[in-house]
């Protein structure tokens, strides 16, 4: 049995890519997304012993839920400063594609934001590369349900960028 | 399906090529699939594991709500609570080398001795002396229910309680702990060298005391935990969430220790020898009627204020006040009873006279 430190370490090292690349994935944005894997981390080092089985399903679950929830308050921040400064958004100066490529990246996290927690956290699981099985044991659902809750999240999330683009 | 081709049976694969409305479905299942993926892409991340590693470690530990933590909640913290049992082995090896009475001593009944920081820090000094061993580890583990803590701690009933303030939550969290045993030998070697690494001389330990033994058991015991605890086991909490709990009841075996080749008096004059210890605390120990049968309860003066009370017709100790901050009882009816929380004393005690064994 490795050591408290060590154990960590170890967890840390063959996880820590994976769990950046979830909240990534939600997030599209590379720094905050570091934040979060490490508030993710420090939180399971503070309750949970390295050595815990359920440790990377543990890990997988906190960064899609921890994502989601900055997501979410992103969401509700800009809301609230479009609301105060109509406009300012425009104002940005960036390359033309880059405006492009960011405001679709704005559509498709706002709609991610919008749909159920566990959808979402199917969605972002499975596009992050983990395996129906590991979907599985992150959301506490059995492996044979994954296909069906993907398909269904994969149909809601086109449903809702769709929505939110006529808007 | 779409991503996962081996999810298709191969009767499944046969339907599926002579089936039009199979087909319609997965391409639009497959539409879904690809646009999602495309929809989801990230930009790229360049991590640097070490650094992020460092950060992480170097994080704060976190601070629990009115600056108390409940430690047994949370699975990574068995080793802490291993270590604080470790310290009530050796709080009850203090107690036992006040003790005039040995091979065993087995309290029955409890006695405040008023106690100074200086006086808690002098007696830690005491594992400088010699090694613990756990021939029985404590084992404590959360259950779901009185029934299952009386299953762990050996068919130790939980108390049951009869009278609740209205501050206080009817939930309860049940700890159970089966009987633990540890061995102290004292180790003159040790002591020697701790001595020259802190720089301060300590005191010669008693001649033939090298290699004596304490056996100490301890347990099984239940802890009753009332409040509105929230569990952090899922991935949503996090720690700070664990609220302060309201109410504790512990019930707990006696500890009993038994002693090789070393007698109670060289022990007692020895701790009461240690620089730092107070003449106040080492009067009030030799002033304790019955040592072999009384279980010492350290009061710290600068914190704490304490009285005799009775609770079920038998002694007990008092602690704290009637603001509502903080009050504990403890007493010794053939088991250690502890009731304690951020109640007054009066509802402490009415709390500890409802108890129902």
């Amino acid at each position: 049995m490795k050591s408290r430190d060590e154990a960590f370490e170890a967890l840390f090292k063959s996880e820590y890519a994976r769990v950046a690349g979830i909240a990534n994935r939600v997030l599209a944005d590379s720094h905050e997304a570091e934040d979060v894997a490490q508030e993710v981390f420090i939180n399971f080092h503070r309750l949970h012993s390295a050595n815990a089985q359920f440790a990377p399903a543990w890990l997988h679950r906190a960064a899609a839920h921890t994502a989601l929830n900055r997501l979410r308050g992103r969401r509700r921040r800009e809301k609230r400063e479009l609301a105060q400064a109509p406009g300012e958004a425009e104002r940005t100066v960036d390359p033309q594609r880059m405006l492009e490529v960011n405001e679709d990246r704005r559509l498709v996290r706002a709609a991610l934001a919008r749909l159920a927690p566990k959808p979402a956290a199917v969605l972002v699981l499975r596009a992050s590369g983990l395996s129906y099985a590991e979907v599985g044991q992150a959301l506490g659902v059995g492996t044979g349900q994954i296909g069906t809750m993907l398909r269904r999240a994969e149909a809601a999330l086109r449903k809702e960028v769709t929505r939110g683009t006529s808007l | 399906m779409f991503d996962d081709p081996d999810a298709l049976t191969g009767s499944d694969r046969r339907h599926y090529v002579d089936c039009a409305g199979c087909q319609a479905r997965y391409s639009g299942m497959a539409d879904d699939a690809r646009a999602v993926a495309t929809l989801l892409a990230a930009p790229e991340l360049r991590l640097d594991v070490a650094s992020a590693l460092k950060r992480v470690e170097a994080a704060p530990a976190a601070k629990p709500r009115f600056g108390f933590s409940l430690p047994i909640l949370s699975p990574a913290s068995r080793p802490m609570f291993a270590g604080l049992a470790a310290a009530a082995v050796l709080v009850a090896l203090v107690v036992t080398a006040f003790a005039e009475i040995l091979p065993l001593f087995q309290p029955k009944t409890v006695e405040p001795v008023p106690v100074t920081v200086a006086d808690l820090q002098s007696l830690s000094a005491l594992s400088d002396y010699g090694t613990l061993t756990w021939t029985e580890k404590p084992t404590p583990q959360i259950v779901l229910s009185a029934a299952d803590a009386q299953n762990v701690a050996a068919g130790m009933h939980a108390p049951a309680v009869t009278y609740l303030p209205s501050t206080v939550s009817s939930t309860v969290t049940y700890a159970a702990m089966p009987k633990a045993e540890a061995v102290f030998t004292f180790d003159a070697a040790k002591a020697a060298d701790a001595a020259a690494k802190t720089g301060k001389p300590l005191p010669t330990l008693p001649a033939g005391i090298d290699g004596a033994k304490l056996t100490v058991k301890v347990g099984p015991a239940i802890i009753e935990v009332f409040g509105n605890l929230k569990q952090s086991s899922s991935a949503n909490a996090s720690s700070n969430d664990i609220n302060l709990p309201q109410l504790v009841i512990a019930r707990s075996s006696a500890p009993v220790v038994s002693s090789t080749q070393v007698s109670a008096q060289e022990l007692e004059n020895y701790i009461l020898s240690l620089p730092g210890i107070s003449p106040g605390l080492a009067s009030a120990v030799r002033a304790i009627k019955d040592p072999s049968t009384t279980l010492l309860v350290p009061v710290p003066v600068e914190y704490a204020s304490s009285s005799k009370v009775k609770v079920k017709g038998v002694d007990g100790v008092a602690l704290g006040d009637n603001t509502g901050l903080g009050a504990a009882v403890i007493w010794i009816n053939g088991d250690v009873f502890v009731v304690a929380g951020s109640v007054s004393q009066i509802d402490v005690l009415k709390i500890a006279e409802g108890l129902t064994v």
